[in-house]
């Protein structure tokens, strides 16, 4: 099972792995050019003004002062204050309002993904080469290849301007005035007992987290029918079948936890790479999340944002990667030796 | 003339045809909204931009972005009329500018949205906390934005009160845009007790006597709401709540307001505007936009561009009827001098440089430079209003000047860069844009072509001057310094008669269309669309958006 040392071990190498990345965004902004306070300042402004700024935000010192200052903050999970996004809002608090916004989405679509990818890919590798296998491996090859940017706003011509079954954009209608508990709003609606929400938020997350979901189900189908293959093939299922198990499902209770753990894999770097992809999804649908944020940051020079974003986002994926793990040696125990 | 007759034509076409077809697609669309607005009186308004508001205050910001949503909370002492650059009475009713002081009478029985009542001690108070470091409670400089000193600071002495509803403004100097400042959304008035006690808490909680009072800004879905504030001292509101959401992408918001997430959009690209043109549940709004884009020769850097020959030349070889007509496809009009023609002082004699390669190559060999020069165009990557493709309007200046053997390098920059990059004078030429703050053309020709020293200073002989001279203006990024120029709009800056202040600004259009220190490029338009439910809604090239006017129909 699951040893303490071994989670421990994996915790403590975040923090080379957060250091290293904090070190970096800090150099690739103060690399950049732009100046924060030029955008602060505005296009208006005299040169003195933007000089007194920069006095002001710390920018005239010098760097090494500037990246300790920025370290020791870090150090406390402090992000200092937005310059421009929200000014002076503190980052963390942004984050607390936006993460919650991405994580809904990025569930939502790796749910649906993992509900159809999972059997689908099964399907595949059970009945190969039959015309339903066929189908599914064009579709998920097709799932793949289409770009969000093109997916997303062909889903909306189609679902909202023309058949109006579901809203183009947004996270729920404007009529709503929901006071957030989480964030996450299909939950915070429910705890607040108010349906017509509930399912105004759920029609307005359908189409994004559909989006999201068609190319993770594609990835995960199509990993999960390859791996299946595989296993199917081993010699331990040739024996279970020689000792008269035939059917099919007796196989998959064999042979599914083992075909699953490539599949895991993909799931848990799938999701890594859905917090990245959610600057598409978020910008096509309108939705407020870190993703938007991020971008939006990098232009203005939003220095603090941009810091404690990225190093949100690289704590959250090790995390998910050492939750990949850990359900490794849970699907096989021998994984941990 | 301008959209609005046409979207009146456009409504009342659809009456008279009394369109079986089109009323039945707007009813199944409203159904919903119906239902809302019948339990709610007014109903719920709801107004998508591309980006969510950074601050709530006023004082604490230099984005058009944010300024949407506290011109519906805070007034002005003087207004814009809907629609127009007019100025019409806001908290005060009876103003005076004369010689260097300016009277003023405000409006009495006004309140805030916490009770207290509007007096001139409130002005003051806004005053001081946007100018004033020495005051209290002045928020800091990484706080105030630029237009504190460019709006109220750089042209008011002092201000006094003479009982409570009565003040004086005494100014530094005789300043004729003065009254068009007080109505810039940076003039908006603050509470004095808000001031005490809220402090820069005003950027996230603000509290003024505008028509909507704030409620709440829901940041995880970019959202502002606003509700009708019952004792409004003037005409409306006719909603119960204003909404503000945002939705990144031009396509995306135009498409939420035609499947009915939204009432009024802007921010519309040429794309999405179609999209909201072919729709029978909205229709598109536009009017000339008070804005400028343009192409600026830095005649400090380079020395061909010092010769005015040179710089015709590029002006008649630029097909800018091309860039507006096929790069910005439309959403923009050809520009012949720095203001439109919706302000005062337009010269309606200048007509547009025509694209005459021959006429450019000639001037080119008359200047000496007939086999052409090599120079580097600075430009912005993403779309501005002013310019919605500069990569692409870059490149045709680049194919067009290389047919007079002029060769172009296009360095293209993120806005943030590009405006440190030209504001230290780094450029040989620049694309660069403008929009206006109050309407006025000196807030052009002073703002962007004055370079802000005297005419002592611009040596002899000399039509610019160098970066590096004592309080120059770095806005001129042509670094141009014409005197005659200079002589012209400083006094137009003085003149109080309106009538002499546009003979004035005519000339100097004159000048600058003559002297070509920018290749004149645009003026974009202002679109808007709107949910053939909402009524009485005006595009404003200044102030607003002017919500309290609008209704929602069932």
């Amino acid at each position: 099972m699951i040893s303490k040392r071994f989670v421990i071990k994996r915790l403590l190498l975040l923090v080379p792995v957060l250091f290293g990345v904090a070190t970096f965004v800090f150099a690739i902004l103060h690399l950049a050019p732009g100046d924060p306070a030029r955008v602060i300042a505005g296009q208006r402004a005299s040169e003195e003004f933007v000089r007194q700024v920069r006095t002001e935000l710390g920018l005239n010192d010098p760097i090494w002062v500037q990246y300790g200052r920025f370290l020791l903050e870090a150090v406390q999970l402090e992000f200092g204050n937005s310059y421009q996004i929200q000014k002076g809002t503190p980052v963390k608090q942004i984050l607390r309002y936006k993460l919650p916004v991405t994580l809904e989405m990025a569930l939502y679509g790796q749910f649906l993904g993992i509900l159809f990818g999972i059997p689908v890919g099964l399907l595949g590798a059970i009945k190969q080469d039959a015309i339903s296998d066929h189908v599914t491996r064009i579709g998920a090859l097709a799932g793949i290849s289409v770009p969000i940017y093109w997916s997303g706003p062909l889903l909306i011509l189609l679902f909202a301007q023309v058949l109006g079954w579901f809203p183009a954009s947004g996270r729920i209608a404007s009529t709503f005035d929901i006071n957030p508990i989480t964030g996450v709003i299909t939950f915070d609606t429910l705890v607040r007992g108010n349906f017509a929400a509930f399912e105004s938020a759920a029609m307005h997350l359908f189409l994004p987290a559909a989006v999201i979901g068609i190319y993770s189900m594609a990835l995960i189908s199509r990993m999960m029918r390859s791996s299946m293959l595989e296993v199917i093939r081993q010699d331990y299922m040739r024996t279970a079948r020689a000792k008269g198990q035939g059917s099919k499902i007796t196989i998959l209770k064999h042979g599914f936890r083992n075909a699953l753990i490539p599949v895991v894999t993909v799931i848990g770097i799938q999701f890594g790479t859905l917090l990245g992809g959610a600057v598409l999804t978020e910008t096509v649908f309108g939705i407020a999340g870190i993703g938007t944020l991020l971008v939006s940051a990098i232009q203005v020079g939003d220095y603090p944002v941009v810091q404690g974003t990225v190093l949100m986002f690289a704590g959250l994926f090790t995390l998910v990667n050492l939750l990949v793990d850990v359900t490794y040696s849970y699907l096989d125990p021998r994984i941990e030796q | 003339m301008t959209s609005n007759d046409t979207s009146v034509s456009r409504r009342s076409l659809l009456k008279a045809a009394g369109g079986a077809a089109a009323s039945a697609s707007v009813a199944g669309y409203l159904e919903t909204d119906t239902e809302e607005a019948q339990q709610q009186g007014g109903g719920t308004l709801t107004f998508a931009r591309g980006n969510d508001s950074g601050t709530l205050d006023p004082q604490n910001t230099t984005s058009g972005e944010d300024v949407k949503v506290t011109n519906q909370i805070y007034d002005r002492l003087i207004e814009f009329r809907p629609g127009t650059s007019e100025l019409i009475a806001g908290l005060a009713t009876e103003w005076n500018l004369e010689g260097q002081q300016t009277t003023v009478t405000l409006r009495e029985g006004v309140t805030f949205h916490n009770g207290d009542e509007f007096t001139a001690d409130d002005f003051i108070a806004t005053y001081r906390r946007f100018t004033d470091s020495n005051y209290e409670y002045y928020p800091g400089d990484d706080y105030v934005s630029s237009y504190g000193p460019f709006t109220l600071g750089n042209w008011v002495d002092s201000i006094e009160k003479n009982g409570d509803y009565e003040m004086t403004i005494q100014l530094q100097q005789r300043y004729a845009p003065f009254l068009r400042n007080l109505a810039m959304f940076a003039s908006s008035v603050l509470s004095e007790q808000a001031i005490q006690e809220r402090g820069t808490d005003l950027s996230t909680n603000p509290m003024g006597t505008g028509p909507f009072v704030f409620e709440n800004w829901d940041q995880g879905n970019q959202r502002i709401r606003l509700s009708a504030n019952d004792d409004y001292w003037g005409e409306g509101p006719n909603v119960d709540e204003v909404v503000f959401t945002a939705v990144g992408s031009n396509t995306t918001r135009a498409q939420t307001l035609v499947s009915g997430g939204a009432d009024i959009i802007d921010g519309l690209g040429a794309q999405s505007a179609q999209i909201v043109e072919g729709a029978q549940q909205a229709e598109l709004l536009e009017t000339e936009g008070i804005n400028i884009g343009y192409m600026a020769f830095n005649m400090a850097r380079v020395e061909a561009f010092r010769d005015k020959r040179v710089r015709q030349a590029i002006s008649y070889a630029i097909n800018t009827e091309a860039i507006v007509n096929t790069i910005y496809r439309g959403i923009a009009v050809q520009a012949s001098q720095p203001i439109p023609s919706n302000l005062f002082g337009y010269n309606e004699e200048l007509d547009p440089y025509p694209h005459d390669p021959e006429q450019a190559q000639q001037l080119l060999n008359d200047a000496g430079y007939g086999d052409g020069f090599t120079f580097e165009l600075a430009t912005f990557q993403n779309p501005r209003a002013y310019n919605p493709s500069p990569i692409q309007a870059a490149q045709t200046v680049k194919s067009n000047l290389s047919e007079v053997g002029i060769t172009v390098n296009i360095n293209q920059q993120p806005f943030n860069p590009f405006l440190n990059y030209t504001s230290t004078g780094k450029h040989d030429a620049c694309f660069l844009g403008w929009m206006t703050d109050n309407a006025d053309p000196d807030n052009f020709y002073y703002a962007l072509l004055h370079p802000g020293v005297s005419q002592d200073q611009v040596p002899q002989g000399q039509d610019w001057v160098s970066w590096d001279t004592e309080g120059f203006n770095t806005l001129d990024v042509a670094a141009w310094a014409n005197t005659e120029f200079m002589d012209v709009t400083e006094q137009a800056q003085r003149t109080y008669n309106q009538q002499e202040r546009a003979d004035l600004y005519k000339q100097a259009a004159q000048i600058a269309h003559e002297e070509a220190p920018w290749v004149f490029i645009d003026h974009a338009k202002e679109l808007r669309g709107v949910g053939n439910n909402v009524q009485n809604f005006v595009v404003a090239p200044i102030g607003g958006p002017f919500l309290k006017q609008v209704s929602l129909s069932n």
